[in-house]
């Protein structure tokens, strides 16, 4: 017994079936539309039969299709001013506020920036060559010059906010409380 | 305000209550009611007797700014004699609205977009206030002479800054905007000098080069120009555009020219005519002449007519007007004008703030008074003038061309010219096996 195929699709799409559960002002719409097969529908039919089709759907969609949509406004002198000032006002606001946002930016790389120059600078007792010979510390010691610079400028390794190269993404890290341990509860120990 | 009875197709909702109405509804039914109401009003009105009067019933005075239906117009133009102003709609808005200024208009996105633009214009005004008050006191302060120029570039920067937020503080201005678009804005202000330089460099200045250029005047006459003063020309009352023929009676005359900078100040413009079409037949090619060469033109952004007819023969006019003339079978001769710009003067101490030409020892030397071959690239080097402006016309042979010649005392006006006929190389035909 050969199964009979899907009648999903035609129930979806044919108009013979779905007509009843349609509000009767779009029954022209709806018999307009798709058909079963998607070959052009030939056939020959008598003037004035066929589908009954409501004027008002098809002028909405005429305009909706309408190339030129949407149809540029044509505004009076005072309402076109209207515009352009609303519009200046609008431009200046967004301008304002993207460069207050950039300010805040560059300002913060620059604090970045003099922070890991600092760094830079800066051996392993806090202080610069400058400030070495001033208070009159041996130079020769500092070994390890800039050591926290470069720890600053690994991108392989470690926790980092922006996970580039080889770093865990921060959000693995595990932020630090009292509770609960990290190592859990030992039910084997003993004094 | 009551709107006329019959607005007829102005668009107006019956059932709107905004408007007062006086006079009743015209209602689709006659049902007993209205009919009632009608009459009534006709009997109310009937009731007083007419006063017996013996002259006509005065018409009512109506403005041509508020009247908007058929009937209104045309007692309009019958007892008052004078036509509305403006379209119907625009009259119909005037009639049922009330006069409020355009920056009082109470919309409210328009009035915040205001209130943000007015704090914007008072920072603007504390940053030019700021500025001027640096360059005074840079102005003030004694500088070692080898500091002088350095001093004197700061302070040209600073002015151009000046300048810059001057503009900046009245561009979002709609007010400014709608002045310069009626053409009531007053160019002694930078903004509205800016506003008409950019109107006139969007369309016109184009339209100028693209002429200056097909035509082929500027690699002829001058090497190169770039035109920023903006030129009309008219000959005997009635414009002429960039390049058009002009008929050699009507530019027998000296033409009006206005010239229109777009930056501040007085300044001294030369103007010179040069036609670049004269045709030399021993060398088969053309020459220059000049028509007209004129200095000390004073010119501003607020004064911008010229005469170039009424001049001061002493002081300005080097080599007086004379008219354009294309000879017969000559082809059509380009008669470009060209506006430089004398150059500034080297004290600030004297009166004006360029310097004048000495026209007397122009005359004089006698190196630019020969009107035929005129050397413009020279009398502009020799001279340190500076191309801003130019203008285009052409005169070809007409009917009125020989007369005018004649009038001027030019030789020529019987000459025509004639092309040389160029005898066709001799046509051989080859062996047939080429021709299939």
């Amino acid at each position: 017994m050969i199964k009979a195929p899907s009648t999903s699709l035609l129930r979806a799409f044919s108009p013979l079936w779905r007509a009843e559960s349609v509000p009767w002002v779009a029954r022209g719409c709806i018999a307009q539309q798709v058909h079963f097969s998607t070959a052009e529908q030939r056939m020959a039919r008598k003037k004035g039969m066929g589908p009954k089709t409501d004027m008002r759907i098809t002028l909405i969609r005429y305009h909706l299709q309408h190339p030129l949509t949407p149809r540029p406004l044509r505004f009076s002198r005072t309402r076109a001013l209207r515009h352009w000032t609303i519009h200046r006002a609008w431009r200046l606001y967004q301008n304002k506020l993207r460069l207050t946002r950039q300010l805040e930016l560059e300002r913060q790389y620059n604090s970045m920036n003099a922070a890991c120059e600092a760094l830079r600078l800066m051996d392993g007792d806090g202080l610069t060559q400058e400030e070495r010979s001033k208070l009159g510390a041996e130079i020769e010691g500092s070994n390890d010059m800039g050591r926290l610079y470069r720890i600053a400028m690994k991108k392989d390794d470690g926790v980092r906010a922006d996970a580039v190269g080889k770093g865990v993404p921060i959000e693995y890290a595990r932020i630090q409380t009292e509770t609960p341990p990290r190592d859990g509860w030992n039910s084997a120990w003993t004094r | 305000m009551a709107l006329d009875r019959s607005a007829g197709r102005l668009a107006r909702c019956i059932k709107c209550t905004r408007h007062d109405r006086i006079l009743p509804i015209r209602t689709f039914t006659t049902s007993a009611a209205s009919r009632l109401e009608v009459q009534e009003t006709q009997t109310s009105s009937d009731a007083p007797p007419p006063p017996a009067t013996a002259d006509a019933p005065k018409p009512k005075l109506r403005d041509p700014n508020t009247v908007s239906t058929r009937a209104a117009e045309q007692q309009l133009i019958q007892h008052q004699r004078i036509t509305p102003v403006g379209s119907r709609r625009r009259r119909a808005a005037i009639a049922s609205t009330s006069n409020i200024p355009f920056s009082e208009l109470p919309y409210q996105c328009f009035q915040e977009a205001r209130a943000l633009l007015q704090a914007d214009r008072k920072e603007k005004l504390e940053v030019i206030r700021a500025q001027r008050e640096r360059i005074e006191r840079l102005k003030a302060k004694d500088v070692a002479p080898q500091d002088e120029a350095h001093k004197e570039k700061r302070l040209v920067d600073m002015r151009r800054k000046l300048e810059e937020q001057k503009i900046l503080a009245d561009i979002n201005d709609p007010v400014v905007k709608r002045k310069f678009e009626d053409g009531e804005g007053d160019l002694t202000k930078p903004i509205y000098r800016l506003l008409a330089d950019r109107q006139w460099r969007s369309y016109r200045r184009t339209l100028l080069l693209q002429r200056i250029t097909q035509m082929n005047v500027v690699p002829d006459v001058l090497p190169a120009i770039d035109s920023v003063i903006s030129t009309t020309l008219s000959f005997a009352g009635k414009r002429v555009q960039h390049g058009d023929f002009v008929d050699s009676l009507m530019s027998e005359q000296a033409p009006i020219m206005q010239i229109q900078p777009y930056d501040k100040g007085k300044r001294l413009y030369t103007v010179v005519v040069v036609n670049p079409d004269v045709p030399n037949v021993e060398k088969d090619a053309f020459d220059y002449r000049c028509h007209f060469l004129a200095s000390n033109i004073e010119i501003s952004p607020i004064d911008t007519r010229v005469h170039l007819g009424r001049l001061s023969e002493e002081s300005q006019v080097i080599l007086p007007w004379l008219p354009a003339y294309g000879q017969k079978g000559a082809p059509y001769q380009r008669m470009s004008i060209f506006v430089l710009e004398q150059p500034k003067s080297d004290d600030p101490s004297s009166g004006s703030s360029h310097q004048t030409l000495d026209v007397a020892a122009v005359k004089e030397t006698g190196r630019y008074t020969q009107r035929h071959g005129f050397n413009l690239r020279s009398f502009v080097d020799k001279h340190l003038l500076k191309p801003v402006g130019v203008d285009l016309f052409r005169t070809q042979w007409d009917e009125g061309t020989a007369a005018v010649m004649q009038r001027a005392g030019i030789i020529g006006w019987d000459v025509e010219f004639k092309r040389k006929r160029v005898e066709p190389l001799p046509y051989r035909r080859m062996d047939s096996v080429r021709y299939r």
